[in-house]
């Protein structure tokens, strides 16, 4: 296929140079609108942080069966020569026409040949020296791409457009002030005539916000506040205008689009201070909720609260997975959230309704949603072991299977008491409110197979610590996850069966694998430290 | 951070040659403004200024570290001119820190050699420097605006337009001199960027790919073709990886681009020095 356009080279060739200078063709089209609503339809291509708008992760390419999976072996390593204490290296990378467009930690950036993990180039953004939320996690999630734009935030909480050919900057525009506690890590959505980020820094005085951005200027279209003002709805939830103002309510996690509904699903980080409620009595809307935004407008239009006036750091800043699955005997269009407290929930996707709340986790935090919507709390912590604030799961991409109707997500199962403090509020100055003491021998992890219809355990598969590696399924049958302990990992989606495993030498931490096809095999890459590799089968080709 | 920053600046010759600085003048080091203390990292300073013998060995350093991408006399061949740093207003400490760092998006790279030998280039890097530029200042801008425009911008950008297959000419006119400029027009094959070497890709059946090389190992290459592709192949798929000797740019001889116009057109570019 790469060579039909050759024989217009080789004529060129042949010319003058001058004459060639003339006759040159306009550059390649770039990724367009439509190739994003086609999500993995193209098997080259993974053009979005989920791989599509559905927030899945969920490759159609069966190349890699469970049969074969154990002969995957390593393409390529790609290193990346920056890393993050204390945190991962949590990039989804997108590939188009063969090239890798990675982000990693310190906002670093570059393209990659498919092939070989060779540079095209090299971007790292000239950080300041005084970053606060940044500094502390110093990640990136991914690029957003349209055209031939990338999209990447940046831990002073930029938003950056850059040119795919070439890693240079297009335009550059602030999202927030991040001397106050802001910063950016996520991967930015891409729909449409508009780029979607969300904000970091609900650990400080912040409040936070969704924003769509014109791809080709760099000018806002609109921002949704996810503390509102006294006067607007759940407005009410919060005591006073002072706090409310830095009530957190970060955006963090990349979320999911429904093109027919126009819909944008989004969850939302904790309050702020995380830990210490008292001056911030209500439930807090919307933190550590999941909501619907209209995406011409970024008006609201439905929430749900998982976490009322959360104390733990519960963020929802997780993927929404969307389904179109029979529930109770008839089609719904729903939207899956496994959530940092502990529940695995399912909502109507259009109205927000709620079909199923039920634990996935041993949660000792509460057992069941009451009819209200809201869950009955049996221990607030002063019972001691709850989940720790890492929660019974966190942002690393879940998946979901619709053959199968299995969600798969990586569990964390974790023993804390949290010890809230008054913080002293400044900006700038992180106010979590507390302390947490982690049970660190009673902590495990463990990948599970959820059944959406009702939310029971299919299986799962145990990993000695509290593990926070993402999650990638294919329609052959094959899940790919990993553990704390930096293995990474196939399992069979039907049984849980552990099919392979490669050491990578560091945790698989906050991020997912992904997969495309090139030059006719199936390629699944992950992000680990400080590397990224390539996997796919023995190349069987005559050499 | 502070704290490293502090011990490590204790430890430096630098601060020794400063103290010797100070001490030759008959001052006290109280009387050393602090930002000129502040070590490595945020030194606004040189501790080596006006030091011969800092500069001599500067400029040893510089012949092996740095002269076979900025030249021997620091002018630049396939890197940018050296000399104009100071003419255009770049800081001491700036330089310091684009020698500790690198250049992002660029094959210059960072270093982790001792503070006092990256000093003693800034004194040798200053000592050549020239004074600011003059060279841009006749012609006809608006004329050479137009030249760009219809001879230029297909391959080259400037300020966010035109093409990616040469380099992007925003800045090149506080980087390189108007020698090395009119050279890299009237004969732009004398000396291609790394990153803007020609190739031509010669496929199993005899077909001819060209671009531009960005990377090459022994089993693979990485172009930019010339539709603007980043495109990676595999040498086993390849018939050869021939690296050319012509630049993809066609050479604008006298005949072609007279004196006067290119003169006009490079005071257009030097009016890309202008921050916007």
């Amino acid at each position: 296929m790469r060579l039909t356009r050759l024989v217009v080279i080789a004529t060129l060739f042949a010319l003058p140079s001058s004459a060639w200078l003339a006759a040159r063709q306009d550059p390649a089209p770039g990724v367009t609108s439509q190739d994003l609503l086609q999500g993995l339809k193209d098997p080259t291509s993974w053009l979005t942080y989920s791989g599509d708008y559905s927030g899945r992760r969920h490759s159609p390419l069966t190349q890699i069966t469970p049969d074969n999976v154990h002969r995957l072996v390593p393409q390529w390593t790609f290193q990346t020569g920056t890393m993050t204490r204390g945190r991962g290296f949590e990039t989804t990378p997108l590939v188009s026409d063969g090239v890798l467009y990675v982000t990693g930690s310190n906002n670093f950036a570059w393209a990659l040949d498919a092939r070989t993990g060779r540079p095209f180039w090299r971007y790292r953004r000239e950080l300041p020296d005084d970053l606060t939320y940044g500094a502390s996690a110093p990640v990136n999630r991914g690029f957003g791409l349209l055209g031939d734009q990338l999209f990447m935030v940046t831990l002073d909480a930029h938003l950056l457009a850059l040119d795919r050919r070439t890693g240079s900057i297009l335009w550059d525009v602030e999202l927030a002030d991040y001397h106050i506690g802001y910063a950016a890590t996520m991967a930015p959505l891409v729909i449409g005539d508009k780029v979607i980020v969300g904000i970091s820094g609900g650990e400080y005085p912040t409040r936070g916000f969704i924003d769509a951005y014109d791809p080709e200027t760099g000018a806002r279209h609109w921002r949704f506040y996810t503390i509102p003002t006294a006067d607007e709805p759940g407005g009410d939830t919060w005591p006073f205008t002072g706090v409310r103002e830095r009530g957190g309510g970060g955006t963090w996690a990349t979320g999911s689009y429904d093109p027919e509904l126009n819909l944008l699903y989004w969850g939302t980080g904790n309050p702020n201070p995380d830990y210490y409620g008292a001056d911030r009595l209500g439930d807090n809307l919307y933190t550590a909720s999941l909501v619907a935004l209209d995406a011409d407008t970024g008006l609201l239009r439905w929430h749900y609260q998982f976490t009322p006036h959360d104390t733990h750091d519960w963020d929802s800043n997780h993927v929404p997975v969307q389904a179109d699955i029979m529930w109770e005997g008839r089609p719904r269009q729903v939207v899956m959230v496994a959530n940092r407290n502990g529940f695995f929930y399912v909502l109507d996707r259009v109205t927000g309704e709620l079909l199923l709340g039920t634990p996935f986790t041993d949660t000792t935090w509460a057992r069941e949603i009451g009819p209200d919507g809201r869950p009955i709390v049996l221990n607030d912590g002063s019972q001691g072991c709850l989940p720790d604030y890492w929660g019974g799961t966190n942002f690393m991409p879940p998946s979901f299977d619709p053959v199968r109707g299995l969600f798969f997500v990586t569990a964390r199962e974790t023993c804390a008491t949290f010890i809230p403090q008054k913080p002293e509020i400044a900006p700038g100055r992180r106010s979590s409110g507390g302390t947490v003491w982690v049970d660190s021998d009673k902590g495990y992890g463990a990948l599970r197979a959820i059944d959406v219809t009702t939310g029971e355990r299919r299986w799962e598969f145990r990993y000695p610590t509290p593990t926070l590696a993402g999650v990638l399924s294919t329609a052959a049958g094959v899940v790919f996850a990993g553990d704390n302990e930096g293995n990474f990992m196939a399992f069979d989606a039907d049984t849980g069966e552990n099919l392979w495993h490669y050491p990578t030498g560091s945790s698989i931490w906050g991020a997912a694998a992904m997969t495309h096809m090139l030059d006719g095999r199936q390629h699944v890459l992950i992000p680990a430290g400080t590397t990224l590799t390539s996997f796919a089968l023995p190349d069987e080709r005559a050499r | 951070m502070g704290k490293s920053k502090v011990a490590r600046y204790r430890s430096t010759p630098g601060r020794q040659a400063m103290v010797r600085l100070v001490l030759m003048c008959g001052v006290t080091l109280l009387l050393v403004p602090s930002g000129a203390r502040a070590g490595q990292d945020g030194v606004v300073a040189n501790p080596y200024e006006g030091d011969p013998a800092a500069r001599r060995a500067g400029a040893a350093l510089y012949g092996t570290r740095c002269a076979e991408c900025h030249g021997a006399d620091a002018k630049g061949i396939s890197g940018p001119d050296l000399t104009a740093l100071w003419a255009v207003g770049t800081s001491e400490a700036r330089v310091f820190q684009t020698i500790r760092r690198g250049v992002p998006g660029s094959i210059m790279p960072s270093s982790s050699a001792p503070e006092n030998e990256l000093w003693a280039i800034v004194a040798y890097l200053k000592s050549v420097s020239t004074v600011p530029p003059v060279e841009f200042t006749t012609g006809d801008a608006d004329h050479g605006r137009d030249i760009f425009r219809s001879t230029c911008v297909r391959c080259h950008r400037v300020n966010g337009n035109g093409g990616r297959l040469g380099p992007d000419l925003s800045r090149i006119a506080r980087i390189r001199s108007r020698a090395a400029l009119t050279l890299a027009i009237r004969d732009p094959s004398a000396s291609m960027a790394v990153g803007y070497r020609t190739v031509t890709l010669v496929t199993a059946d005899g077909e001819l790919i060209r671009g531009v090389k960005k990377g090459e190992d022994v089993f693979s290459v990485q172009i930019v073709d010339t539709e603007e592709r980043l495109q990676g192949y595999l040498k086993a798929d390849l018939g050869e990886v021939r690296d050319e000797t012509q630049s993809l740019m066609p050479a604008f001889g006298s005949d072609q681009l007279s004196d006067d116009d290119l003169d006009d057109l490079l005071r257009f570019l030097g009016t890309l020095n202008v921050v916007q």
